[in-house]
């Protein structure tokens, strides 16, 4: 929002109407100042400050006030990339660490809620039973991550007595597993169950764009002979590409602020092999004591988002949601 | 008066931007409490809890103030941002030492001497050794509240019995014990330290298995900071327990262990459907067992608990043992008649009368014990000829559970020991 009024008229007419003119655009102006300004307090109060604050703590090591205590430069970031395993492993194969645990959670959640969500959309609008499923696949969305956690640790449980995963196993005759006790599966476990609990809105978003298309271009294809996988992939999937985008990066920002799931179901653990970017700044502010530290992770964080966040925006401003 | 609007407009929301941020500024405030009430923040959940509740009633109803119990399993992030906001508990009831020196060196806590519990009185309830673990550069912060054994392993007599087993004395009989257990079908142990705050009992694990094999001289350096990890003795420690906490001998094995609770690993020993015979942890195993795992269980028949044997004959068997210390963060007379309470006698009977706990406290008399579990715990307390303290619970910060970490990693890749014990001493390193 500009602050200048608006361009005098070019020719200088200085009388009583051409006053008027120009008091009235300023007062526009003013107007959409003041209309902005709550807006902008809040932000800067709770976004923009404490967003400043974060990052120049980064560059300390930071006292048990969160106090800007003993400047480190860039010293947090270069132990965070280099010299930290919990956070970033590349000695081994295949390499561990936060960050790269994020990236699992990224390529695995991502692409599967999206083929899970968009499949149950597409599929749901076929059946006479659709708002039944649609209802029951939905109300995990509705339930609290802190819950959806608690649910899933029983479902995972080593105890076949008590976990329905190891007792289906125990009942096919196979090993029994500890789905949050191996390093090797543990994350997947996590993975899975927030799919489960994300799934939903994936399918409602989408099954609303669905029933959005023009029927008439799809009735057009059928009378042209076009099967119906020839339909779904040549006419839906590029009709649907906006709504399946926003969806992504909502999946995207999900991924990187993963949190409470891990908190409740591991820890981070066993050791400290299922923790994510978020879960470690966390643990590094709250439990270590080292707010500098968790700073840095946190800018981190928000240097992997922001591209994503802008992206997002500038296609909004391009398109129309529903074409 | 039309020029006039945007005035008024700006003066309505300048008004708004002065209340939201008053607002923004008074709860920031730490919030005022009734006069008549303290907050006690402590870990415990359960029949652990409804244990002290007991206790605070007593209090509440001798001087008409109202404990407000916090239950924060994971207290040091609670601790910590509560501090941070300027709004800590009155007070909490800790069970690190180690946690207790780092918050005294950061002046978050009161010395008791200046809350009126002077340290003759203090002496005269608790002996020097149990004082000196809630002080701090010479001062005293920390009531010790409850105690309890870490050197007991929980088994079924009717078992025992049953197989003709003996009560292990050393080491190499409690393998043997295992090994036949093994041999007729039967799964040995349970060990639970998995998700989500339960590696805690593999620092148990290690602590007993040091004690007995490097000595007590080497176990307080240890876990002061005055001996590396990197100590060959550390490495033989964490291998001898890999002699049990393996694939062979626990349920579901090495991570059927990092996928179990410490309750769930009971319940799997004592619950309604056993499935593993022993199970190692702290003198409240019993309470929890009994009240909250399966009331059914008879103390002395189907459940009951042995000494840790010995490992190296030589060290013979120190005791590993915990406490929780009560400590003040704020100096108001509530805060001074509650810490004064909960070092008396009275206090002490009625928690030790729930069977969860020990008394530090030296004028509890053992009769106050409920049952035989209780009171073969306390026995030992009061017998031991060397009492050795929790050794993570003596790393600074939030060692305690880093050093857990490690072990998770060391029972799952036994042959990487030496590298898990020096990466682990790298990030300890100038943290004492």
């Amino acid at each position: 929002m500009s602050t200048q009024p608006l361009p005098a008229p070019a020719a200088p007419a200085p009388d009583a109407k051409g006053h008027q003119v120009l008091l009235r655009s300023r007062v526009e102006g003013l107007k959409g100042i003041l209309f902005v300004l709550p807006a902008l307090v809040v932000l800067a109060i709770f976004l923009i400050y404490p967003a400043y604050y974060t990052i120049r703590l980064a560059f300390y090591e930071g006292d048990f006030h969160f106090g800007f205590f003993h400047y480190l430069g860039i010293e947090n970031f270069k132990q965070l990339l280099t010299n930290d395993k919990d956070f970033l492993d590349l000695s081994k194969f295949p390499p561990g660490g936060a960050l790269i645990n994020n990236l699992r959670w990224l390529i695995v959640y991502i692409s599967l809620s999206l083929l899970i969500g968009l499949g149950l959309a597409v599929l749901a609008v076929r059946v006479r039973y659709e708002r039944f499923v649609k209802t029951a696949i939905f109300v995990p969305m509705a339930i609290a991550a802190v819950a959806v956690g608690i649910i899933w640790l029983l479902v995972y449980s080593p105890d076949a007595d008590v976990g329905v995963l190891n007792a289906l196993l125990r009942g096919g005759g196979l090993h029994t597993q500890s789905w949050l006790g191996n390093p090797s599966l543990v994350n997947y476990a996590l993975i899975f169950a927030y799919i489960w609990a994300s799934v939903g809105f994936v399918m409602v978003v989408l099954s609303a764009a669905i029933k959005g298309l023009p029927a008439d271009v799809l009735e057009a294809a059928r009378v042209d002979g076009a099967n119906e996988w020839q339909i779904f992939r040549r006419i839906m999937f590029p009709l649907l590409s906006l709504p399946i985008s926003v969806v992504t990066i909502w999946l995207f920002i999900n991924v990187i602020k993963v949190f409470d799931i891990i908190y409740v179901m591991t820890g981070g653990g066993p050791g400290t092999s299922s923790r994510v970017i978020a879960f470690t700044m966390y643990e590094e502010t709250f439990h270590n004591g080292r707010p500098g530290y968790g700073a840095a992770v946190a800018v981190i964080m928000l240097v992997l988002i922001a591209p994503v966040m802008v992206l997002n925006v500038r296609r909004f401003r391009s398109e129309r949601v529903v074409a | 008066m039309k020029r006039r609007r945007p005035f008024i407009a700006l003066a309505v929301v300048l008004a708004l931007v002065a209340a939201g941020l008053t607002a923004t500024a008074i709860s920031a405030k730490p919030a005022k409490r009734n006069a008549n009430s303290i907050e006690v923040l402590s870990l415990w959940g359960g029949s652990e809890k409804d244990a002290f509740l007991k206790v605070t009633a007593a209090f509440t109803k001798a001087t008409g103030i109202n404990v407000q119990y916090t239950s924060a399993r994971d207290f040091i992030p609670d601790i910590r941002t509560r501090l941070a906001a300027g709004n800590p508990p009155e007070i909490g009831i800790l069970p690190r030492p180690g946690y207790i020196g780092t918050l005294a060196k950061q002046g978050a806590l009161k010395p008791l001497s200046g809350l009126g519990l002077t340290n003759a009185y203090m002496k005269s309830n608790y002996s020097a050794g149990w004082l000196s673990l809630g002080s701090s550069g010479g001062k005293l912060y920390g009531v010790p509240a409850k105690a309890n054994s870490k050197s007991v392993i929980w088994y079924k007599p009717q078992s025992f019995k049953k197989y003709h087993f003996k009560i292990p004395a050393t080491w190499t009989q409690l393998l043997a014990i295992t090994k036949k257990y093994k041999a007729k079908g039967l799964v040995p142990w349970s060990v639970g330290a998995g998700p989500s705050q339960s590696q805690w009992t593999l620092t148990d694990w290690f602590e007993n298995i040091y004690a007995r094999t490097a000595g007590p001289a080497k176990y307080q350096a240890l876990f002061t900071g005055k001996l590396p990890f990197t100590d060959p003795s550390v490495a033989k420690a964490a291998r001898t327990m890999t002699q049990i906490i393996n694939n062979k001998y626990v349920l579901n094995g090495v991570q059927g262990v990092l996928g179990q609770s410490f309750v769930g690993g009971i319940t799997d020993v004592f619950g309604t459907k056993p499935k593993a015979q022993l199970y190692f942890e702290g003198g409240f195993v019993g309470g929890i067992a009994l009240q909250q795992v399966n009331t059914s269980l008879k103390p002395g028949k189907t459940i009951a608990s042995f000494p840790w044997p010995t490992v190296t004959p030589s060290r013979g068997r120190p005791i590993v043992g915990a406490a929780d210390f009560a400590a003040a963060f704020k100096d108001t007379p509530e805060v001074r008649q509650f810490l004064k309470y909960i070092s008396t006698k009275a206090a002490g009977t009625i928690w030790v009368s729930t069977g969860a706990v020990n008394s530090p406290n030296k004028r509890v008399s053992g009769k106050a014990y409920p049952n035989v579990l209780a009171r073969a715990e306390a026995h030992q307390l009061a017998t031991a000829k060397t009492f050795l303290f929790d050794g993570s619970d003596l790393l600074p910060g939030a060692f305690g559970d880093t050093w857990g970490f490690a072990l998770q990693d060391v029972i799952q890749h036994p042959s990487n020991i030496n590298s898990i014990l020096s990466d682990f001493q790298k990030k300890i390193k100038g943290q004492f």
